[in-house]
């Protein structure tokens, strides 16, 4: 009987002890886990995917592509390539990539396009565009496709020569029509062979055929650039001949969630814990 | 003798690099969680031998017991304090880092190769492989298609910058080499909008080149890409 009780209190050590043991490698495991589990970047990944649109507490310059505010958004950068997809393309455009910045404030969005152009010409124009709905929509004007059915584009259209923007829709070649509700603005600036231009909308517009924004959603996002300028009298750069990008991807910044800091807390309180009742275990009576 | 717990470290030690940096130099690098499981694997066996017998409990966690209750004297103090400040902050950074919203963008899993519609499956090109077809082929080519998938025929035209995902390239193994003749034609016909919705057909600036070009024309330049790039056509007699 005697050795029995004897017996079992060292099981109990051990299977204490034991516990004890598995409890500290867990959460050693998951503290560390970010020290190995961290993959480098696949090889020949393109250097920007997305367009992050901060949120800012500030005023978001809706219609001033040189505000100091712009400075407080990272950019990013996309390669553009001659619009090849449909006849009367052409091989070679003058824009060759475009750097993006956005704000929010979670009312308005300002988006700003900045992109290398020797000139400025009356017809130099710049185009944001965007999936409209649930459907995935092709990035060449939502055109059609043969297997899958498609949703329509919102198109943000500016030209220089006309100073503002236009708030257009398409669904298929040759359906590109400005809206009946007219929701975003634009601005332009040309300097030193660059251009600026700020594109800027609610972020919610009613209109069922415009993006609806959602902070924390991500969307999908397309460019587009046709330089202006006049070779032997003619627009170098009009309609299907442009510079293009094709999806890439566009969020607005959530507001800040503080919960994940309580977790934190809680987290750095139960390792807390832990450290004190072992210690406390193993000096009493040294569980081995 | 020398400690089981220095014996324990070492093992681990080596065969974390043995799975970080040796195994890569023969076989594809191992993704870091499955590199996570392996170690936590030998860790419990390392734990399940070290503690197998009384006196190898001891031997194995009496230090590390001695060292986390404070039983311990010298620079060996400093350090028990050092990492019972540091454990609570690495579980707590660690939380942070798995809570917070990422940047990244929804991955996508876009079939590359996705299944052809049945009326394209098996047909074979009508037209022979000789020189004269080969040069018209390259001809089409060099007029329709290298502006994206380059001169060279892999993939690096001097259009191909701005499109996601990028033309195909074909001197890669892992492109028309391992397809049909039948495939090409359908891909050539029909471009990215004719892709089923694995193949993401939204986000290809392939055309649809039925509108441009015949169907002699499109059999020709796939004969011109094989040759051009190098690889020749996967046929039925190898699937057997």
């Amino acid at each position: 009987m005697v050795y029995g009780q004897k017996h079992m209190k060292g099981f109990f050590a051990k299977a204490q002890a034991s516990l004890y043991l598995a409890i500290a490698c867990g959460l050693f495991g998951f503290a560390i886990s970010p020290v190995l589990a961290s993959d480098p970047p696949p090889d020949g990944a393109p250097a920007s995917v997305s367009v992050r649109v901060y949120l800012t507490e500030g005023v978001v310059p809706l219609d001033d592509p040189l505000a100091s505010a712009w400075d407080s958004a990272a950019e990013s950068e996309f390669n553009l390539s001659p619009q090849v997809h449909w006849p009367d393309r052409i091989q070679e455009t003058t824009v060759k990539s475009v750097k993006v910045r956005g704000l929010h404030d979670g009312q308005a969005i300002a988006i700003l396009v900045e992109y290398q152009d020797p000139t400025e010409d009356p017809a130099d124009a710049a185009a944001l565009e965007f999936m409209v709905g649930d459907q995935k929509a092709h990035f060449a004007h939502g055109q059609e496709m043969l297997l899958v059915e498609g949703g329509p584009v919102n198109i943000w259209y500016w030209k220089n020569e006309v100073g503002k923007a236009t708030d257009m829709s398409a669904k298929g070649f040759k359906t590109l029509r400005p809206q009946d509700q007219q929701d975003v603005a634009a601005k332009g600036v040309w300097q030193d062979g660059t251009w600026k231009i700020v594109f800027s909308r609610p972020l919610q517009t009613g209109d069922e055929h415009d993006i609806q924004i959602n902070p924390g959603n991500w969307a999908s996002v397309a460019f587009a650039m046709w330089d202006g300028k006049l070779v032997d009298g003619a627009v170098k750069e009009k309609g299907s001949q442009k510079a293009v990008s094709s999806w890439w991807n566009i969020r607005a910044e959530p507001a800040p969630d503080n919960s994940i800091f309580l977790y934190v807390i809680l987290g750095l309180l139960v390792a807390a814990a832990f450290e004190f009742v072992l210690v406390r275990k193993l000096r009493k009576g040294q569980a081995v | 003798m020398k400690s089981p717990l220095i014996s324990a470290a070492i093992l681990l030690g080596g065969v974390f690099a043995f799975l970080k940096f040796i195994l890569p130099l023969f076989t594809a690098p191992l993704p870091a969680s499955l590199i996570y499981l392996y170690l936590a694997i030998v860790l419990s066996g390392i734990m399940i031998f070290g503690t197998m017998s009384a006196g190898g409990l001891e031997a194995f966690m009496g230090p590390i017991y001695r060292f986390i209750s404070g039983e311990i004297d010298g620079p060996t103090k400093m350090a028990r304090i050092l990492v019972l400040i540091v454990f609570p902050l690495l579980v707590g950074w660690q939380t942070y880092t798995k809570l917070a919203p990422s940047e990244l963008p929804p991955a996508e899993n876009r079939t590359i190769h996705p299944a052809p519609p049945g009326e394209f499956v098996g047909l074979a090109n009508p037209y022979p492989t000789n020189e004269s077809t080969i040069q018209e082929g390259k001809g089409i080519y060099a007029a329709n298609c290298s502006p994206c998938h380059g001169p060279n025929f892999d993939g690096k035209g001097s259009a191909a910058l701005g499109f996601n995902p990028p033309p195909a390239n074909f001197a890669d193994p892992g492109t028309i080499a391992q397809l049909q003749e039948s495939y090409l034609f359908w891909r050539i016909k029909k471009g990215g909008v004719g892709l089923p919705i694995e193949g993401m057909p939204w986000k290809s600036a392939m055309p649809r080149w039925e509108h441009e070009l015949t169907d002699e024309k499109i059999w020709k330049v796939i004969i011109g890409e094989y040759d051009g790039a190098g690889q020749s056509p996967r046929t039925w007699e190898e699937e057997d």
